[in-house]
């Protein structure tokens, strides 16, 4: 327990003490566990356990990166200052993936085990390429201007909105802290210090004297009313010291100014200089802020806002899940198709009132942790640290599933509660015959996400870019256009890959498929940079905005009309690709790019529904139109005669033959022997030729009887 | 006169034997086909009935084993040395040509000698290779998750299955030449009334009708 000289040290003010604190978290848990036990609560479908008796945190000081109540000195907050200290171990805190984002596994080896490309500097987002942006931030070290696409400033610009500040943004690549005599560029080309001019395509230096650092944004998720909006504005105008006010200007505490610097509001203090606890709201994170990054949460929502409002829906985009209590059928916006017979709730985690944290918990939080350990025979301990160690040093690394061939945070893939952590599987399925057979090939998802009702990504691509620069994206579950809050949302039916378990099984699970062509560099063995394929296609740009494609490709693309729009934006015959290969050979450096089809699946675990609407006809699978094998459409453009890789292997998952592109998973899943469905055709056909054969001679022998008129 | 043909028991065992078949095959196809053939249901019920059926066909055989042993039935099935060599003969000859011109049936009865050679090879391969090996798999099939280390290590859905189905195959072409068979005799329905009540036709009768008919234990049932 802290003592009182600790916590007047630290700035927190007495209120209920920190050990009074532990205990009502402590009580609050228990109080929690046991409502959620109550019969009522087990047996009504509808039923939401009441939250648990609110704990709040103790007022605390905002302070500058000097200490000082920012009150006084009108600085910017420092979350090191404020929240560090003495409180809670900020750079315990901020070692953790949220905050380092991979930069703390930019380690070869660490990268070679777990099979992720070289061309990668990290496996999280903070390294690896990611085709959706088709970006990649530049590795250390980089010594030619051909090999640099996004430095550290930029990467912080683009993704820093929700990427939480902490470690990507007060350290450079080489481990310095930013803005510290140590800290200084190793090149002209250092990604931690330059930038790319997208105007001159020049590398330039980064002030950061000007644009501060962004200290680790705990007020992202632990203040209920913050702004992402807010933060990633100032992040993408560079104003990084100032960040982490933004996040709280919805709070009534700070206001910004027109210099961009943010002035306190007094009346949201105590007189003793203190937040007004009820302002602040220090609390555990809500389902609204994951949602700010991660996608459509709620609790109860009938309007789910399209993605101009929400800014960003990632998780969402990705899959088409949404995670609200609310039934489909009581949405008012968008307009859900068929919604008047979907009586049920998006997700029934949702509905029961679970949120995010239950189940992607703190792994060394004392009323959430799990143990894994064989050699005990330990899943639960229930004595272990003590809260107070824990308040100290929560760990940040939130236990996660597993969603292949994501990579991000893969020390920590399946550390999170599985559905059958909590759920009997073997009680609730009576109905189903081979259970083992069935739980071990299947994941639950397969029959509890039978469909998706939102609109989902269905491609990127970057092979040919559009007169806006970019790429052509397209999106499946969704008739008009996103941005649309009228669109008729139809959403689809997932395609089912073969996924490792926790045991290394492979099981059968429902994803949505993102299909992206673009260019790879042989000689580099890497994906050719957006601005390497910019420099292909269009000519100098006299503007930011200003995008004019080059005349061959102008004459290979466009229409009568000297227009390229979506349907002539193909590659429909070999002579195109190979016109396109020779402009970036010429234009873009790069000496031997090769166009690249590349589907990755994006597995599904939320929009979860219950036993009412989960698949149980067993001719769902185990049939010859099983559901398993069904097609999914790719991408009505894809081109013909290109490698295709799926899930990052090249593997021939592409059926030109339907009317629309589409995934064909039969070699997926070729080792799984599906009753009904899985055939062995010499089986079949001798077995038939025998039955057949029988059937013959028997009527010709029957015949010849009757023409001689014998018995 | 009648002789006595089919013993109670036989003809028992025969009938109990022939429902379980069917219904195997009913419900086998029922589970391999189960968007085509769905007249039991659900797969998960088609599956059940399968089970149990398999289970009753799996004892019964066992207990037809044990009354062809005891009560030394099993000289029927047994080949004796001509049956593979001028019996057999003979016995091809009248199916593909005697059986056409009215020839008597090359084989007389014997109380002890039940089945035609072509027989004797068929419920030979039938009753020692193939029922076994549908009982064999087909306990594995439903014990896959009960012995998941030996379903494996014999190859588990991916070898058992195939090699069950091709049982089944062979079953439901046996079953189409039996019935064909079953009509071969001194009229269409005579050998199935034998099979039924137990006894053969007339022997006078068989006399008067035409000197060619065989009996049902000469017919090739």
């Amino acid at each position: 327990m802290f003592s009182e000289e600790h916590r007047e040290r630290s700035g927190c003010r007495p209120g209920p003490g920190i050990g009074k604190a532990a205990g009502l978290l402590l009580l609050s848990l228990l109080v929690g566990v046991a409502v959620a036990q109550t019969p009522e609560s087990r047996n009504t479908p509808e039923a939401v356990a009441p939250p648990a008796p609110k704990l709040r945190h103790p007022s605390i000081v905002l302070k500058d990166a000097d200490g000082k109540n920012v009150l006084h000195s009108g600085k910017p907050v420092s979350t090191r200052q404020t929240c560090g200290g003495d409180c809670h171990d900020y750079d315990f805190i901020t070692d953790s993936f949220h905050f380092q984002q991979g930069k703390a596994e930019m380690d070869r080896e660490l990268l070679t085990k777990y099979a992720v490309p070289p061309y990668n500097s990290s496996p999280g987002m903070f390294g690896k390429f990611s085709l959706i942006p088709n970006r990649q931030l530049t590795h250390a070290g980089v010594q030619d201007l051909s090999d640099a696409d996004m430095s550290q400033p930029e990467w912080l610009t683009k993704c820093g909105g929700c990427h939480t500040g902490g470690g990507i943004s007060e350290y450079d690549l080489n481990g310095r802290r930013l803005l510290t005599a140590e800290a200084k560029a190793s090149g002209p080309l250092d990604p931690s210090y330059t930038i790319r001019n997208r105007q001159t395509g020049q590398v330039e230096a980064w002030d950061w004297a000007k644009s501060g650092t962004a200290e680790g944004d705990c007020f992202l998720c632990h203040v209920p009313k913050a702004s992402r909006g807010a933060r990633r504005k100032e992040m993408a105008a560079g104003n990084f010291r100032w960040a982490n006010n933004a996040t709280l200007s919805e709070s009534g505490i700070v206001t910004k100014k027109e210099d961009g610097s943010f002035i306190y509001d007094r009346s949201a203090f105590n007189a003793d200089g203190t937040v007004k606890a009820d302002i602040l709201n220090l609390s555990d994170p809500t389902l609204e802020n994951c949602a700010m990054c991660h996608g459509f949460t709620a609790r109860n929502a009938t309007t789910i806002k399209a993605i101009q409002y929400a800014d960003i829906l990632r998780g969402t985009e990705k899959s088409g899940w949404i995670y609200n209590g609310a039934k489909i059928a009581d949405t008012v916006s968008p307009g859900i198709v068929g919604k008047e017979g979907m009586n049920y709730p998006w997700d029934v985690h949702a509905a029961k009132g679970l949120i995010c944290i239950d189940c992607h918990f703190s792994p060394n939080n004392p009323g959430r942790m799990m143990h894994e350990d064989a050699e005990k025979n330990l899943r639960y301990k229930p004595v272990s640290e003590d809260v107070s160690i824990y308040l100290k040093r929560p760990d940040h690394n939130f236990a996660r599933g597993n969603i292949p061939p994501e990579t991000v945070n893969l020390t920590r893939h399946n550390t999170m509660r599985g559905c059958r952590d909590c759920h009997v599987a073997e009680k609730l399925h009576a109905f189903l015959p081979y259970k083992s057979t069935h739980f071990q090939a299947l994941t639950c998802q397969t029959c509890h996400i039978p469909a998706v009702h939102f609109w989902a990504y269905r491609s990127d691509d970057w092979g040919f870019l559009m007169d806006t620069g970019t790429s052509r994206i397209s999106y499946r579950g969704i008739k008009g256009s996103i941005v649309d809050p009228d669109a008729e949302v139809t959403g689809y039916l997932p395609a089912y890959i073969p996924t490792k378990d926790r045991g290394g099984n492979l099981q059968i699970r429902p994803t949505n498929l993102i299909t992206g062509v673009y260019w790879f560099d042989h000689t580099k063995q890497r994906p050719v940079f957006t601005w390497q394929v910019q420099q292909a296609f269009f000519e100098q740009r006299p503007s930011e905005s200003d995008w004019t494609y080059r005349p061959e490709i102008l004459k290979a693309f466009a229409d009568k009309e000297g227009i390229i729009d979506l349907p002539q934006a193909v590659y429909d015959t070999p002579e195109k690709i190979a016109l396109v290969r020779g402009l970036l050979q010429k234009y873009g450096g790069v000496a031997d790019p090769e166009l690249r089809i590349d589907i990755t699946p994006w597995a599904m675990s939320h929009s979860t529904v219950g036993k009412g609407q989960a698949i149980k006809e067993c001719t769902a699978c185990h049939a010859k139109k099983s559901l398993l094998n069904r097609p999914l459409d790719l991408n009505s453009a894809l081109p013909k005669g290109v490698p295709v890789f799926f899930a990052g292997r090249r593997v021939d998952v592409v059926n030109f033959r339907l009317p629309e592109p589409s995934f064909d998973n039969r070699v997926l899943l070729k080792s799984f022997y599906i009753m009904g469905q899985s055939r062995v055709p010499l089986v079949e056909w001798m077995g038939w030729l025998a039955v057949a054969a029988a059937a013959l001679l028997s009527l010709l022998h029957g015949a010849l009887r009757l023409l001689g008129g014998r018995r | 006169m009648k002789t006595q043909l089919y013993s109670f028991h036989e003809r028992f065992w025969h009938w109990l034997q022939a429902a379980a078949v069917l219904f195997l095959i009913v419900s086998g196809m029922a589970i391999h086909y189960p968007d085509r053939f769905g007249v039991l249901g659900s797969m998960a019920r088609a599956l059940q009935w399968h089970t149990w059926i398999g289970w009753a066909l799996a004892i019964n055989a066992f207990l037809g084993i044990f009354y062809h042993l005891t009560a030394e039935k099993y000289f029927h099935f047994l080949p004796r040395v001509d049956d593979f060599t001028e019996a057999a003969v003979r016995q091809v000859r009248y199916y593909v040509y005697g059986i056409f011109k009215g020839e008597a049936h090359p084989l007389e009865t014997d109380p002890r000698r039940k089945l035609n050679p072509l027989q004797k090879f068929t419920y030979l391969l039938l009753l020692n290779i193939l029922l076994p090996l549908q009982i064999v798999t087909g306990v594995l099939l439903w014990g896959a998750e009960r012995w998941p280390v030996l379903f494996a290590k014999l190859g588990g859905f991916w070898a058992l299955g195939p090699v069950h189905t091709a049982g089944a195959f062979l079953f439901l072409a046996f079953l189409v030449g039996h019935l064909y068979l079953a009509t071969t005799g001194p009229t269409p329905g005579a050998l199935l009334r034998a099979i039924t009540v137990g006894t053969e036709v007339e022997s006078s009768s068989v006399e008067a009708g035409s000197a060619a008919t065989p009996t049902a234990r000469e017919a090739g049932v």
